[in-house]
């Protein structure tokens, strides 16, 4: 669910909260876990707000974001986590490549 | 974007072909095929092991990681069959020890890092002090004539340089490690490596796989068109430079270090330019001020330029780009196992478009490495059928020829036969 102080111009993006993941594992998973169609979707909707969402963003510091924002934060770390599968793979994986789970973050 | 023309090197759009064969710079390397056996065979792991591990400065980490005093470090060298702490002690000194109790030689650390004021073991509380010197015994009048101050952890040397921690099993080395260094250190003088260090990413992964398999899938560009043709290959190839030809490479005694060429025509994909727009990105960067980096990165001055890497002998490489860096790690384990470990760093992202930047430099860093991931297990399952004795390699290849020579004359395997 959005949180309060959602912005008006950002409404459209609130079916994906889903995609608003704290960490870069919780990310991979979702990427590597989801149909095509729906990275797709999460794609088109974002990239259309992409800099608008930035220069928004660009206002709060960014250790203390309201919970809002922190969300819109954490989609647009979505967004690049699963920009390669869109523009570059066409799906969340390619063929033949070292397991994702494999290449441990050992960053948040 | 800006649109600019490449510049430098006598003002040519494509690499200096007349210059790019690189057997003629180093002839003495020789043409031949390598052989196969010193990536699957565990005589050579061993004399590796003994001949090089043990043997030379070994980068553990930047001092950024450890920046207050108890600040500590644990490192894992199972091809030294040890583990190491480094740590700042009170004095603001590193120092480093053997991760073992003098006492029945258990683990004094068990975790991989943090801060404390002292070591105590857990199993029956011998207490050390941050510079390694045995402060407390329990029930000590017990023991028998017990020589405290020659019982303290046992030492392994530390140095730095430009930030990176270097730790040498041998306590005492011949060769310091500024001596150690002293072929790449001009190259790599004034690079900002403190400035970018603020945000550090890492992945690690054990790989089925010799390092010498891993380290050698990074030393030439040759596989990237191929290899990277849905990641990587737009951005640096190009008509005129097809197959990744270095723009420029030096070998040295035993590091080395090459300038890799970027597409001044390559288009970003929309995130990518978002991304590049809002801050650093591993990308080609056309707006790259040349004059802002030291003249050892980039040497010979041109604008159609993504890359250089520094090989540090024997498992260590520092990636210095435009506004960003990235280094590798490959611990052996056994013949075919290795420790694969990736940093990428980043200045302190200011605000969400900084952040948005480094977030998608670093996942399309992360899912380029993905596609190598896999050809390493691939190739060690197959060097080690048998089936084919040598490797033939070509001018773009030649620091993996150059890699082989270095290692083998620490090792000597093939010196009496």
């Amino acid at each position: 669910m959005a949180e309060s102080g959602w912005p008006v111009a950002f409404s459209a993006l609130q079916p994906f909260l889903d995609w608003a993941l704290a960490t870069e594992a919780e990310r991979t998973q979702k990427r590597q876990t989801s149909e095509m169609v729906d990275i797709q979707a999460f794609y088109t909707a974002m990239l259309s707000h992409l800099e608008d969402i930035l220069v928004y963003l660009n206002q709060f510091p960014l250790e203390r974001m309201p919970p809002h924002a922190q969300q819109l934060m954490d989609m647009t770390l979505s967004l690049a986590e699963i920009a390669p599968a869109v523009e570059l793979f066409g799906q969340p994986r390619e063929d033949d490549t070292f397991d994702p789970f494999r290449f441990v973050p050992q960053h948040q | 974007m800006k649109d600019r023309q490449p510049t430098g090197a006598g003002g040519h759009a494509a690499p200096d072909q007349s210059n790019d064969r690189w057997n003629d710079k180093y002839p003495h390397l020789g043409t031949a095929p390598i052989p196969i056996e010193p990536y699957i065979s565990r005589e050579y792991f061993a004399l590796e092991r003994e001949r090089i591990f043990r043997k030379v400065w070994l980068n553990v980490g930047r001092i950024e990681h450890i920046p207050n005093p108890g600040d500590y470090i644990v490192v894992a060298l199972p091809v030294c069959q040890t583990s190491v702490v480094v740590v700042r002690g009170k004095d603001g000194q590193l120092h480093a020890f053997h991760n073992m109790c003098s006492h029945r030689g258990n683990k004094i650390v068990w975790d991989q890092g943090g801060s404390c004021r002292n070591f105590t073991c857990k199993f029956h509380g011998w207490s050390y002090g941050l510079d390694g010197g045995l402060r407390f015994v329990p029930d000590e009048e017990r023991f028998y004539d017990l020589k405290k101050d020659r019982l303290g952890l046992t030492p392994v040397a530390v140095d730095t340089w430009a930030g990176f921690i270097f730790i040498h099993l041998d306590p005492n080395p011949t060769e310091t490690l500024r001596a150690y260094l002293a072929e790449v250190v001009p190259g790599l003088e004034g690079y900002p490596f403190s400035e970018l260090s603020a945000t550090r990413f890492c992945w690690r992964t054990e790989i089925k796989a010799n390092w010498k398999i891993a380290q050698d899938a990074f030393q030439e560009g040759y596989h990237l068109p191929v290899r990277h043709k849905a990641s990587a290959a737009d951005a640096f190839t190009s008509g005129t430079n097809p197959h990744c030809h270095f723009l420029s490479l030096d070998l040295y005694e035993r590091h080395r270090r090459t300038s890799s060429y970027g597409n001044l025509n390559y288009q970003p994909t929309p995130v990518a330019g978002m991304a590049y727009q809002f801050g650093s990105s591993v990308v080609v960067d056309r707006d790259i001020a040349l004059d802002n980096l030291p003249a050892g990165v980039n040497p010979t001055r041109r604008s159609d330029w993504s890359i250089d890497t520094f090989w540090i002998f024997p498992n260590f490489s520092i990636f210095p780009s435009n506004g960003t860096y990235l280094t590798h790690h490959f611990w052996p384990i056994t013949e075919d196992r290795t420790i694969w470990e990736t940093h990428t760093y980043f200045p302190n992202a200011e605000n969400a478009g900084q952040k948005f930047s480094q977030e998608y430099s670093k996942v399309l860093l992360r899912d380029i490495l993905m596609e190598d991931g896999t050809t390493l297990e691939h190739i060690q399952d197959m060097l080690a059928s048998g089936a084919k004795t040598h490797m033939p390699l070509q001018h773009q290849e030649i620091c993996v020829r150059h890699a082989y020579r270095v290692v083998e004359d620490y090792v000597g395997f093939y010196a009496g036969r």
